[in-house]
């Protein structure tokens, strides 16, 4: 019998795919860091350095800043109780308290501004109950720095809660009761075993909802609080200085490349991985019932004024306001069209970067790291370097070319979100598979088409999914991208909310939520059960 | 100055199934106890509640008199002075071995916590990896850093949940050597759950057999033994062989003391001699390591016995059988 080589792919050739996705990933990024650096930033830039940079930089240092402080207090002690102890509505609480990641933060800053100005239910509520008019009392104002930073924890301490959660739950119980054997109570366990050993997953949940932070335009702009991201928003829509965008962009990456090297550092030495081969059920404990109420009632507090109240809203303004206006729907079919665009770029770009991970080497690592770097950018640094590409063609930002280019600043922002549930789902298959199929005579080709792509697709719908809803609340890089008179809901929202329309400004606002609530609660039911030791 | 810990009558429900059921045992200061049972006997439950880890639904715990538990009233663990070891040893990750071990002796003066800790890394031979974290130290090393810091705080009792068994079977013999020494020094009541007879009988003064929450046998590690109370605690122990006694040849009676009607005796209580008149061929013969397990046959039964591989006969051989009468004990057949 004739022996035949197995076809293989000529290695190179193979490597082919990954490079290009990590190259149509990075490409973005490297403009905006050429330009920062190379253009001088025009009239603009000097302008913007000598009266407005101070003001972005310390502006967005105090959102990160106080907000971070504002996702630990809220999530921390959440998480703890949801995990630890019994109490009513506690299994209720424990996936409600994520459901706030659904509404981007421009959109609860919106519901918030309505719900708490002097017209709005709150004030009117309190005049009511005490006689008092408008000028006789002191009341929070949301247009303000703290405001902002309240709206943002309200939206991002899911990420914080949902990793301490994560970290609470996979702790060996072993180790709390080897603690309390050891002569420490409740409060001791808590601050000296259990927080120590969840810190590294606090601060990489802390470290997403900051990034996040750091990227938003919607809310800041709408509450007023002048922050580096507004100001790239505002160099590109303002003065018309991309260049001077690209200045601030620099300064805006250096301060997450911070925060990446600090989220490192404080991993450090330690070990976190627990030794533990033998999971306990978590047996939680009852809570005396002054505590159990205590406890019960800051997580609905937390759930309230983070998701009840201003979905709520939302709600009742549209009902209020019906849907008369037919852009809404335009609107909507505009949003779906351009979200799975970006969602189907994305995918393909997570699936070959996924399908490369088992390969070593300086182009697979090259491509995850555009990814996982991609997703820390903000969308109006992207959609900088997307609008230099742009320009420099002949077509200029014209109705096809502008939806390509936003699909791919989608792409690019979402590609790791997509990347990581596959490589998850890639890593749950023993390795012993590809060797199997191998000893069966596989060539590479048949190995990654008919092994490794069906095992990554189980874990693909969830990425779909999440890669379609991120795309369709993105607000600055749509909003610089898209092309003329050419609305998403998004758009939509921040135009009426921008005219001071919050009514009408409410169900395109709720409508980007309600999407956005399918991965959230896919999400909380996935981490809950991939747990060893979690209860159902 | 050390006093018994124990179990009164304890029970423990789970949805109306009782995991520990009617459970009395006494932990003598200085003796190691050793809970066997297998999976689901509840001997990790009874631990927990002997820790103050779970409630008791009756009965009570008792150290030196004191009740500990009693339904309703559970003293917590953190107020109980009873050290633990867990199975994968639960170490906190984030603190070094030294830091680890000083974690109880929060209620002495920093230097003379500091000192006690270096006494004990010195003791279980780990004065080197006094500043490793959990995940820098092997196997081995986990596990004295784990005892070391469950007697540093010079605890009541000591409670151990299967210590052994997360170990590389090649280490766990001398790791248990260093650990158990360490613990009989302590002269206070100790613990320790497992599901080797092997590991009971070879480390343990005291042998306890739960089987369905429910307590078999308590003793020394001799009687249980030999003198299992039903044929379910023999079997706990070891191989055991169980025939009708009335089926047995007529020169194997002798070897059996008490009444009942089933006969049980151990494999190595089995003897090749040439000299019996009971007459068995050997069907099958087998290395388990330093003994031959043979499977003998005649007069209807069929017999698992253990012998020295030079004494041993090849399988076809016939041979003459008696029994050690050390090693034999009778049931009614009612129990089982």
């Amino acid at each position: 019998m004739e022996l035949k080589a197995p076809l293989a792919f000529a290695p190179a050739l193979r490597q082919l795919p990954v490079l290009l996705a990590g190259f149509v990933i990075a490409l973005p990024v490297a403009i905006v860091v050429a330009a920062g650096i190379a253009e001088g930033g025009g009239a603009a830039w000097t302008h913007i350095r000598d009266t407005l940079l101070l003001r972005y930089l310390t502006g967005t240092l105090a959102v990160l800043t106080l907000t971070g402080a504002l996702c630990l207090l809220m999530a921390v002690p959440a998480a703890w109780l949801v995990t630890m102890f019994r109490f009513p509505g506690r299994g209720l609480f424990e996936w409600l308290l994520v459901l706030p990641l659904a509404a981007p933060g421009y959109v609860l800053a919106y519901a918030w501004s309505d719900l708490a100005g002097v017209g709005g239910p709150l004030q009117s509520a309190l005049r009511e109950a005490t006689g008092w008019s408008a000028r006789d009392y002191w009341f929070p104002d949301i247009s303000s720095l703290p405001g902002l930073c309240f709206v943002l924890a309200c939206t991002l301490y899911p990420y914080v809660y949902l990793t301490a959660r994560a970290a609470f739950i996979s702790q060996s119980v072993c180790t709390m009761e080897a603690a309390r054997s050891l002569g420490a109570g409740p409060g001791r366990t808590f601050w000296s075993v259990a927080l120590p050993a969840a810190r590294p997953a606090i601060a990489a949940g802390l470290a997403l909802a900051l990034m996040e932070a750091a990227a938003d335009y919607g809310a800041a702009e709408f509450l007023g609080v002048p922050t580096l991201t507004f100001g790239i928003v505002r160099a590109w829509k303002s003065f018309g200085e991309p260049a001077a965008g690209a200045r601030l962009a620099l300064v805006l990456l250096a301060l997450i490349l911070t925060f990446v090297i600090v989220e490192r550092q404080v991993r450090g030495r330690a070990g976190t991985q627990q030794s533990s081969i033998r999971w306990r059920r978590i047996a939680r404990a009852e809570l005396p019932r002054p505590a159990a109420i205590g406890a019960a009632s800051l997580c609905a507090g937390l759930f309230t004024l983070a998701f009840a109240l201003p979905v709520g809203r939302l709600v009742w303004r549209s009902l209020e306001a019906g849907t008369h206006s037919t852009r809404i729907w335009e609107a909507l079919g505009n949003s779906i069209l351009l979200a799975s665009a970006g969602a189907a770029l994305a995918f393909v770009l997570a699936l070959i970067i996924a399908l490369s991970i088992r390969k070593k080497g300086p182009i697979a690592t090259f491509a995850r790291i555009a990814a996982s770097s991609g997703y820390a950018i903000p969308g109006a640094v992207l959609a900088l370097g997307a609008l230099a590409v742009i320009t420099a063609l002949p077509a200029g930002l014209s109705g096809f070319t502008a939806v390509a280019a936003l699909a791919w600043v989608y792409a690019v922002r979402f590609t790791a979100a997509g990347t990581e549930p596959m490589v998850a789902a890639l890593a749950r298959a023993p390795a012993s598979i590809g060797q199997a199929a191998q000893s069966l005579g596989a060539t590479p080709f048949r190995r990654t088409f008919c092994v490794d792509l069906p095992v990554a697709m189980s874990g693909a719908a969830a990425a779909a999914l999440v890669l379609f809803v991120e795309a369709l609340k993105e607000l600055p890089a749509t909003l610089m991208l898209r092309p003329f008179n050419w609305d998403t809901l998004a758009v939509r929202a921040y135009a009426y909310a921008s005219d001071e329309r919050l009514a009408s400004a409410a169900l395109p606002s709720l409508l980007i939520t309600m999407a956005g609530l399918l991965p959230v609660i896919l999400l909380s039911r996935q981490i809950s059960r991939a747990r060893p030791g979690a209860a159902p | 100055m050390s006093a018994p810990l124990e179990a009164i009558a304890v029970s423990r429900r789970y949805a109306s199934r009782a995991i520990v059921d009617d459970v009395t045992l006494s932990l003598v200061p200085g003796e190691i106890t050793a809970l066997l049972g297998g999976s689901g006997a509840g001997k990790s439950t009874l631990l927990r509640l002997l820790a103050g880890l779970e409630p008791v639904d009756a009965g009570e715990v008792r150290l030196a008199g004191r009740v500990l538990s009693a339904p309703g009233r559970t003293v917590p663990p953190e107020q109980r002075r009873i050290g633990l070891i867990f199975q994968d040893f639960a170490l906190f990750p984030h603190l070094t071995a030294a830091r680890n071990v000083g974690f109880g002796l929060k209620h002495l003066p920093r230097k003379q916590a500091a000192a006690t800790t270096d006494r004990w890394l010195s003791l279980l031979g780990l004065s080197g990896r006094a500043g490793a974290y959990p995940h820098e130290l092997s196997g081995g090393e986990q596990q004295r850093v784990a005892i070391a810091r469950a007697l540093a705080p010079e605890p009541a009792a000591i409670l151990m949940d299967e210590p052994f068994s997360g170990l590389d079977p090649a280490l766990s013999g001398s790791v248990r050597e260093a650990a158990l020494s360490a613990v009989r020094a302590a002269g206070i009541p100790a613990l320790m759950v497992t599901h080797d007879p092997a590991e009971a009988l070879e480390s343990a003064d005291r042998i306890a057999i739960l089987s369905q929450g429910r307590l078999l046998q308590s003793g020394s590690a001799e009687e249980v033994y030999r003198r299992p109370a039903s044929l379910a605690a023999a079997g706990a122990l070891g191989a055991v062989n169980v025939f009708r006694r009335a089926s047995l040849p007529p020169s194997w009676q002798a070897a059996f003391s008490a009444t009942g009607d089933l006969a049980g005796f151990r494999p190595e209580g089995v003897h090749l001699d040439a000299a019996s008149p009971a007459r068995f061929s050997v069907t099958s013969r087998r290395l388990t390591g330093p003994l031959v397990r043979l499977t003998l046959e005649g007069h209807g039964l069929k017999v698992n016995a253990l012998a020295a591989p030079g004494a041993a006969p090849h399988a076809g051989a016939e041979t003459g059988v008696s029994l050690d009468p050390a090693l034999t004990f009778t049931f009614a057949s009612g129990e089982t």
